[in-house]
């Protein structure tokens, strides 16, 4: 059997990162635009 | 026809809500994908021939799939969009495509990973892998082209020309390896026969395409979500301008 677990060890990480990547980006933006606005000062 | 598009009639908690389940739901998705990772290299068998590189069939596969099914919905959708002018539908397009550019990354960057020791070449110049590339660039133009029209009506308009583009070229990426003389494999589970695969590595590869889907379902509902509440709160601004 040849050896080239290098390469699948590379794909599963590389795919890892841009799932993971993206999906925490995405929360982060989430977490922005759907804050509260802050309050105004009252009068 | 210029001007902007009716804000869809939700309010913004409502879309809070959308973002806060699509997140539950894209985690969910996540961690459906590590229990994929284990299946895939702990419990299902590994191919004699290719060795353990064959394991990323189980993430290159279903993130193509996932890919083409999400471009030719975006096709679908915005041809719908131009018919029925519902911003509803524009933003579904919007918030998938964006998604589709993402899993067509993963196709993108594994299929080379996986090609290199099988093929002994990173890449080749033939006619799937060039018309892979071609759709993703497409998408990455949709994205570029929807970040500088400012009019949403003509954004709206415009994106949806090129995503029906997407959509007449989704079949030939499929049917590729038909038409031309090409390096990369056929079919082995979308075609006319039966699919030729070990039980095991069919379930693993299903496994982890409903996984993959899952993910997709949840990014899709927090883009929805944030699509929304940005037009709510442009809609908003407008009012009150």
């Amino acid at each position: 059997m040849p050896e080239n677990g290098g390469y699948m060890a590379a794909a599963y990480g590389l795919t890892a990162a841009i799932y993971v990547g993206y999906w925490l980006r995405l929360r982060a933006r989430a977490r922005r635009d759907t804050a509260l606005p802050p309050s105004s000062p009252a009068p | 026809m210029t001007g902007s598009l009716p804000a869809p009639g939700v309010d913004v908690a409502a879309a809070r809500r959308l973002v806060r389940i699509g997140l539950r739901l894209s985690g969910l998705g996540l961690a459906a994908l590590a229990g994929v990772y284990v299946l895939a290299i702990r419990f299902t068998p590994t191919e004699a021939s290719q060795g353990l590189a064959q394991k990323i069939f189980y993430l290159h596969v279903p993130a193509a799939w996932t890919a083409l099914l999400i471009f030719s919905l975006v096709g679908i959708v915005s041809a719908l969009y131009l018919w029925l002018h519902d911003p509803r539908l524009d933003l579904f397009a919007s918030a998938s495509a964006e998604v589709g550019v993402m899993f067509s990354a993963v196709m993108l960057t594994t299929g080379p990973i996986w090609a290199k020791p099988i093929w002994g070449t990173w890449w080749q110049w033939e006619p799937r892998l060039t018309l892979t590339l071609f759709l993703f660039f497409l998408y990455v133009g949709y994205l570029s082209l929807r970040s500088a029209v400012h009019d949403p009506a003509e954004r709206a308009r415009f994106s949806a020309v090129v995503a029906i583009l997407g959509l007449v070229l989704v079949p030939f990426v499929h049917l590729s390896v038909y038409l031309w003389r090409t390096i990369h494999p056929m079919p082995i589970v979308l075609k006319p026969s039966a699919p030729s695969l070990p039980p095991e590595m069919l379930r693993t590869l299903l496994i982890g395409f409903a996984a993959t889907l899952l993910f997709y379902w949840g990014l899709v509902t927090v883009r929805y979500g944030l699509g929304l509440v940005t037009r709510a709160r442009e809609a908003e601004a407008m009012r009150n301008a």
